[in-house]
């Protein structure tokens, strides 16, 4: 479980350049959840990503991973153990893609928390298995794949390290809508199969809809509205007054209920609306 | 990163924002070889009102030119003080082996220390009021005249304006790269002096292989749109030189015209 009380945040205190990136931040992500996290480019979503694995420390108020506490004056050798609790993929990861083979920089994660050589190439195949690369490619370098392979690559990277929770910045960003789908359903698996929690920071309310059981909306550095999707996504007023957009299931219910079709719950998912509809169609 | 004040443009609507940045440069450059001539209180004192003038004139606070001194306040202290121990003089203060601390020694330490201030401050003016872009655009222009010995003035420009533009993109792509490095839990600035030069890796290579897809990319985009080389190109943000340009020139003429003579005073006097 990872907790933040009263985190606030701010870059480079106590200069002319300090600014205020996170206000008072309380939130829980419990064990096994599915956590999205919404918000517009600049609320503070990728500030709030790298307190989870404690690359920036809180200049106010606790984070907990687990049992362990990361206060403002925690020590950087203490709060490491966290980033292999907590694995994050940031944004674009085939940007940090840098060894000699595939294989090697997948092992470059758990090599890095002390595990073994061939454990930590043991691990590696798994993971590239796990995200779909074949092993014709373990021993190619990775600037020799495909965009889509290098992301593949360098998620496999963080997998390998076996986090107890993954954290996603946008890793669908760029991709094609096939490997979009495939790359929504691996986490989808490993959060299924796996019990892994997993916290996705998404543009996509579709993909929130569809897999997070938790969501929260950041603006400007502030958490204003959390809950379970089906319930975020009854106030499209709110959303759209916050230029978010709409599940399109909801979107389209919102539609024809203009044209006088009531709905007692919007739908959030298209599976819901197909539901929702049919029985409609029964009543006649 | 952004502790660095040296080098960034703070915008402004000032006299000396307004400048040209050909005349800002010429009298920067100029103004480093006159200060080589001042070498008494007066000639000090009048490149210091000098230049107090100039940092009055840009209307930004003293304080941004303060903090770009503190980087350099090290080799500062360091000139300084070996000035003040080595300059052999007359008028003896103190005595200690090799260490002769006069007069001479400590009036030449401070001379020194306030030809560091003034060059620093006079180039801080430089570049807390001309645009980055600017600046390349007058350099470029400066160096116009050397066209005639084949000197690709151009593409110097072009490079350098590049350049410029890509450095914050470069900063913002190391910051990503080595937060990304971090959470695969690599330790940056520990260890011993081996393992601290290893750890560079994972930044290095793929910030070379980033810089090389965007050029490529820029390359490409820029071929895409017409670019064929200098020649026969029209400017966007033409250079206007204006009557404050030639004024500030004058000034500093005038400046140097008063240094010259004073010293030649000196000399017959």
């Amino acid at each position: 479980m990872i907790e933040f009380k009263n985190v606030s945040f701010e870059y480079q205190p106590n200069s002319p350049f300090a600014s205020k990136a996170l206000f008072d931040i309380n939130l829980k992500i419990k064990d096994g959840s599915f956590t999205a996290l919404i918000g517009h480019t600049g609320s503070g979503k990728s500030t709030l990503i790298q307190h989870l694995n404690a690359l920036l420390k809180p200049t106010q108020g606790t984070v907990m991973i687990g049992d362990l506490e990361i206060k403002p004056e925690s020590k950087q050798k203490d709060i490491k153990v966290a980033r292999k609790r907590v694995g994050v993929v940031f944004q674009f990861p085939e940007a940090q893609l840098f060894e000699e083979t595939v294989l090697k920089d997948v092992a470059f994660g758990p090599k890095n928390f002390g595990v073994s050589l061939e454990e930590a190439e043991k691990t590696a195949r798994e993971m590239l298995d796990r995200v779909g690369i074949a092993e014709e490619f373990f021993e190619k370098s990775p600037f020799e794949l495909s965009g889509g392979q290098m992301r593949r690559v360098a998620i496999a990277g963080i997998l390998a390290m076996q986090p107890q929770v993954l954290v996603l910045d946008e890793p669908t960003a760029g991709l094609d809508p096939k490997a979009r789908l495939e790359m929504m359903n691996m986490f989808y698996n490993l959060h299924i199969e796996q019990k892994m929690t997993v916290v996705l920071v998404t543009h996509n309310m579709d993909d929130v809809a569809d897999y997070a059981n938790e969501v929260y909306l950041l603006e400007k550095g502030h958490i204003i509205l959390s809950g379970l999707p089906s319930e975020v996504f009854q106030r499209p007023e709110f959303l759209l007054k916050h230029q978010l957009g709409l599940p399109k299931a909801t979107s389209f219910a919102l539609k024809l209920q203009k044209r006088g079709l009531d709905f007692e719950k919007l739908p959030t998912t298209q599976q819901e609306l197909v539901v929702q509809l049919e029985s409609r169609l029964k009543r006649g | 990163m952004d502790k660095l004040i040296m080098g960034r443009y703070i915008p402004g609507d000032s006299v000396i924002h307004r400048m040209d940045p050909r005349s800002k440069l010429l009298v920067m450059i100029a103004f480093v070889f006159i200060l080589f001539l001042a070498n008494d209180w007066l000639g000090y004192s009048v490149l210091l009102v000098y230049t107090f003038t100039a940092i009055f004139l840009t209307k930004i606070k003293i304080g941004y030119f303060l903090r770009g001194l503190r980087p350099m306040l090290g080799l500062i202290l360091f000139t300084l003080i070996f000035q003040v121990l080595f300059t052999p003089g007359t008028h003896e203060i103190f005595h200690l082996w090799i260490i002769d601390i006069t007069r001479e020694s400590i009036i030449n330490g401070i001379y020194i220390f306030f030809r560091f201030v003034l060059i620093i401050f006079m180039s801080t003016i430089l570049t807390l009021t001309t645009p980055p872009l600017t600046l390349a655009d007058g350099i470029e222009m400066g160096l116009a005249p050397l066209k005639k010995v084949k000197v690709p003035v151009h593409e110097l420009g072009l490079m350098l304006s590049i350049s410029l533009r890509f450095i914050p993109t470069l900063m913002d792509d190391t910051t990503m790269i080595m937060n990304a490095q971090r959470a695969r839990g690599m330790d940056f600035g520990e260890g011993n002096l081996v393992q601290k030069i290893k750890s560079v890796i994972p930044i290095l290579i793929p910030l070379f292989v980033s810089s090389f897809r965007r050029a490529d990319d820029l390359a490409v985009a820029m071929e895409a749109r017409g670019y064929q080389g200098g020649d026969g190109r029209s400017k966007y943000r033409a250079l206007k030189w204006q009557i404050g340009d030639t004024l500030s020139v004058l000034v500093l003429f005038i400046v140097m015209v008063i240094l010259l003579a004073w010293r030649q005073f000196w000399y017959w006097y």
